[in-house]
């Protein structure tokens, strides 16, 4: 909602070109990603802020389907992933056919061969919204994944196709040897592409894409093809995963049928849909948060994907707006002034929700090591203390804490909704 | 001769262990417009739970009681999950069963581990039938056909000859109507959503023994089970069954001619280039038919889409 | 004269074996104010959506301005200058009212699939917007969320994004329908406002309105239009009475 609001106040007619609070943002992101790798300069780091730029990309070119156009796609990572593998061939094709490809514009390519694929496949699966557009996105996403496995020539089968990317032509000195090089190649496609896209949803067309999404039978009496319209947000997506495609090619310098398969056009509609599907920012908060996550995550637990699994549905029932929707609530409260209200019932609240979400992640990692640790492996150890976990004690702990926190948070919520319910009031206009 | 009978039973089989999955998916579909995405998970769960009970009595109580645990918890799914989302519309609710498909396989996972389950067929089941021209036919999978054949019948029973079933028909062809007609929707949906559910656990029941109980079940046929029932017609029964059967067979037959497509590109006049390994088609003459078994059915659904969009038996547009 | 603005000649439809349209000849002169009225059920609604290429015609043919028009796509039709609004509010509830109006206008005003605009740097657009949200009286809800809006205001935004791309033939289904009476008045002076020298097609119920608003009033009664003629010679029309206004007058008191 507030995003809408956001976008009416910029129409006003007075306005001069470019606002100063509408280049704030991305001078700020631009500054950010800039001085990123000096705070972070270990190698991992580097690996997962090159990671997370790919998935923002991925994550917005998937959104302006899922947000803008409201199409479900269950197979985009197609579109990444054909990219990549052109890409990957480039490559090849500068290293050993003498292609003269300067390896920054490497993207702009694989952007033009999603871009195409998308032409191709979109020119039937977009006749259609809804559950049939989805239908048809997860028969051509599987139908091209399982492809890539047989079609070794161009996929390389199940080891997928490497490549080299130091082989070509130097640009302005850089070989992109070193993988800071890349990142910063990554952070400017970064902004290039997040910049177009924001563009692109305040074009005619991307205005018309909302349309179609709300109502396409009143977008059609208008003199849109609702059918036309899809296509085109269709095609610009395929271009901007191609893109993230090129990028992940030059980043990991290999592509395997895993970038083309379900698993992966799943995880940036999870990605997509945590962040929230509504809003500009909503699909780099999610890639942010999700990247994180699973990195963190990885490392201590196995049972990671439950987690995230858990946490995908529950945001899905409680939250469909996503992280950033749950941002945006607060910002009606924030213009009242009444946003202090919130603050004591928030405090109150913090303790026991982070002490029920931990006893019970908690419960499942001893009950999960009860069962799977090899036997006479009895010993685990959580939050740093050793203990067994065929032991009545632990489990006896971990019980009462999650339902000690569990009742806690159901005394104290009438309360926070009261405060909720307060600080939302407007008064009423007289 | 012979291996094309063998065959024809061995599709006969999975075709209509998929048309027991579609058959639920197609009843969801049509009474609540939502594309159940979980569906072939609740078939796992059908796998699992008989394995699970079958440790402690045998098979056969599994065969019962395991697909009404799976309605259960199908029918609880739909009263708890997919109600509270209904509300944000269709799209919500695909993304919905979409991650409650990764949840069941992560719980899968978490109480029963990443390996195959010792889920075997009943000994009383294990022999073999009959022999065709030397192969084995087991027992086991003429069982298959019956259990399917009698679900099916008793469907198509309860849907032409009872009440549920005339108000089940109804919805199909208007849905809007019936709701406006005082039935209790909310409890008819959730009793389609427990059935729907129900029948894709008996299907894991007796297929968990012979395709393999292992947390990857339901992603192998989760994909075919949509394909399926796009192929038929979003909403078809009759659809669902026809697009069942012509995958299982299509797909049996695929994996049994090892013919290399080369051959048949030679043998219809085109001519083997000299230096294969660089062509960038080379690919086209060294592969089987068997190896491309799997990409069928997703090939086959591209085509019918092109040129029937709403599928083989569709009417509606959705 | 000119062509007729809308000319229908034996048109023809049927759900199945139910024929709701049973071949009605019409013609709509340009610049009239013309009323379709009939009971329920009598197939406004579905002559509506033919016309506008929302259902396909079974039969006979359907002209604007002299050009066949039957069966082609709402959108081809709209891009020839017919316009119309629906029965049931049919807005975009989640943009403001002002993207409302505008998205009225993307396509006549020439921007199409336009992505090379940016439609906040277009002066043209938001003066025109604003001035047909001055029309409609609605600027001081310019920057609200057309689903917020009352009734009335969202049927007032909806004969405004109905009349924004400027078509010369404005089709409206029920405008005043589930009105209070004064702001069916506020409605009737709104689009006796918004159609000045255009063509207008109306279904409507209220006959107050139809008498206040038409030059023209065709009577569809099962599928056929018994009489097309001006208010008064309607109102004296023995048929009519007998079908229709009788009955309904009665039922309005």
């Amino acid at each position: 909602m507030s995003v809408v609001k956001k976008v009416s106040a910029e129409s006003n007619t007075t306005a001069p070109w470019i606002s100063a609070s509408q280049i704030t943002p991305w001078i700020l992101a631009i500054v950010f990603l800039l001085i990123l790798p000096l705070i972070f300069t270990s190698g991992s780091a580097l690996t997962i802020m090159n990671q997370m730029a790919i998935t923002i990309i991925f994550a917005l070119a998937y959104n302006m389907l899922l947000g803008q156009g409201g199409m479900l796609s269950f197979g985009h990572a197609v579109y990444m992933g054909i990219g990549g593998f052109f890409c990957v061939h480039l490559m090849n094709m500068i290293e050993y056919d003498n292609l003269w490809l300067p390896l920054p514009f490497l993207p702009l390519f694989g952007g033009l061969f999603g871009l195409i694929s998308a032409m191709f496949i979109g020119s039937f699966s977009t006749s259609r919204a809804g559950t049939v557009f989805a239908m048809i996105s997860l028969g051509v996403g599987e139908l091209i994944a399982a492809s890539s496995i047989i079609v070794v020539a161009f996929f390389g089968g199940e080891e997928g196709i490497g490549g080299d990317r130091t082989m070509g032509p130097s640009t302005f000195g850089l070989d992109f040897a070193s993988q800071i090089e890349v990142y910063y190649l990554t952070a400017t496609w970064l902004v290039i592409s997040a910049l177009a896209m924001f563009l692109f949803s305040r074009t005619p067309i991307g205005r018309i894409a909302n349309a179609v999404r709300d109502n396409e039978e009143r977008a059609e009496f208008l003199g849109y093809s609702q059918r036309n319209v899809r296509f085109i947000s269709f095609c610009a997506s395929g271009f901007f995963a191609g893109i993230a495609g090129g990028l992940f090619a030059i980043n990991y310098e290999i592509l395997t049928e895993e970038n083309l398969n379900l698993a992966t056009s799943g995880s940036i509609l999870l990605i997509t849909f945590l962040g929230g599907v509504g809003f500009f920012v909503g699909p780099i908060i999610g890639a942010i948060v999700f990247t994180l996550l699973q990195t963190v995550l990885s490392l201590y637990t196995e049972i990671w994907q439950l987690y995230l699994g858990t946490l995908f549905v529950l945001t899905v029932m409680f939250f469909p707006f996503g992280l950033t929707g749950l941002i945006a609530i607060h910002l009606q409260p924030y213009k009242l002034g009444k946003i202090s209200i919130l603050f004591r019932p928030y405090l109150h609240m913090v303790v026991p929700a982070v002490v029920c979400v931990l006893s019970l992640s908690s419960l499942l990692e001893i009950a999960f090591h009860a069962k799977h640790a090899a036997i006479g492996e009895e010993q685990m150890s959580l939050f740093g203390i050793g203990f067994n976990s065929h032991s009545f004690l632990p489990w006896m702990i971990v019980i009462v804490l999650s339902i000690g926190s569990g009742w806690m948070i159901r005394r104290i919520a009438p309360g926070l909704n009261e405060s909720w319910d307060e600080a939302n009031y407007v008064e009423p206009r007289v | 001769m012979e291996l094309f009978f063998v065959n024809i039973l061995d599709g006969l089989v999975t075709g209509l262990l998929l048309f027991m999955l579609c058959s639920g998916l197609t009843l969801i579909f049509s009474m609540m417009g939502v594309l159940n995405f979980a569906h072939a998970s609740f078939y796992m769960l059908g796998a699992y739970f008989a394995y699970k009970i079958s440790t402690y009595t045998g098979f056969w109580p599994g065969l019962v009681i395991a697909p009404v645990l799976v309605g259960i918890a199908g029918a609880l799914v739909e009263r708890y999950g997919l109600r509270r989302v209904h509300q944000y519309g269709h799209v919500p609710e695909l993304i919905f069963t979409f991650g409650l498909a990764l949840l069941i396989e992560e719980v899968v996972q978490f109480f029963f581990g990443k390996n195959q389950m010792a889920y075997d067929e009943p000994h009383i089941l294990d022999f073999t039938a009959f022999t065709i021209a030397g192969n084995a036919f087991p027992a086991y999978k003429v069982f298959m056909i019956f259990m399917a054949m009698a679900v099916f019948l008793v469907l198509l029973y309860i849907l032409t000859r009872t009440r549920v079933g005339m108000i089940i028909q109804a919805a199909l062809s208007y849905p809007n109507t019936v709701q406006n007609l005082g039935h209790n929707v909310p409890l008819v949906f959730m009793g389609v959503f427990g059935v729907g559910t129900a029948l894709a656990g008996l299907a894991g029941v007796i297929a968990g023994p012979v395709l393999g109980t292992f947390p990857g079940m339901a992603a192998v046929l989760g994909s075919i089970v949509f394909v399926t029932i796009v192929i038929g017609g979003l909403g078809s029964l009759w659809g669902a069954l026809v697009a069942s059967l012509l995958i299982g067979w299509l797909q049996t037959f695929a994996a049994s001619y090892n013919i290399v497509i080369g051959d048949v590109l030679m043998s219809i006049g085109f001519s083997k280039p000299v230096n294969i390994d660089d062509g960038a088609f080379r690919d086209l003459w060294t592969l089987t038919v068997s190896q491309i078994g799997p990409i069928l059915p997703f090939l086959l659904m591209v085509l019918v889409l092109a040129i029937r969009p709403q599928g083989l038996f569709g009417k509606r547009e959705t | 004269m000119n062509k007729p603005a809308i000319e229908l000649q034996n048109l023809r439809k049927s759900f199945g074996l139910a024929e709701i349209i049973r071949g009605v000849d019409l013609n709509v002169v340009k610049g009239e104010r013309h009323a379709i009225i009939g009971p329920n059920g009598a197939g406004k609604s579905t002559l509506f959506n033919l016309i506008t290429g929302k259902l396909r015609v079974s039969g006979g043919s359907i002209k604007m301005h002299g050009e066949p028009v039957e069966n082609l796509k709402p959108f081809d039709i709209s891009r020839r200058g017919l316009s119309r609004s629906f029965q049931i509010t049919n807005i975009f509830p989640k943009m403001t009212v002002f993207e409302n109006i505008r998205c009225g206008l993307l396509w006549t005003m020439g921007y199409k699939y336009s992505f090379w605009t940016l439609v906040n740097r277009q002066p043209r657009l938001t003066e025109r917007t604003d001035e047909i949200l001055e029309q409609i009286n609605m600027s001081s809800k310019r920057n609200d969320i057309a689903g917020v809006l009352t009734y009335a205001e969202q049927r007032a935004l909806e004969i405004g994004i109905t009349i924004a791309g400027g078509a010369d033939i404005i089709m409206l289904d029920e405008p005043t329908a589930g009105m209070s009476h004064s702001e069916t008045d506020y409605m009737v002076e709104l689009i006796r406002g918004v159609t000045e020298n255009k063509t207008l097609v109306m279904v409507e119920h209220d006959m107050g309105v139809v008498f206040d608003l038409a030059d023209i009033i065709s009577v569809l009664v099962y599928g056929e239009i018994i009489a097309s003629d001006t208010p008064e010679n309607v109102r004296a029309d023995a048929k009519v009475q007998e079908a229709y206004l009788g009955s309904a007058a009665d039922a309005e008191h």
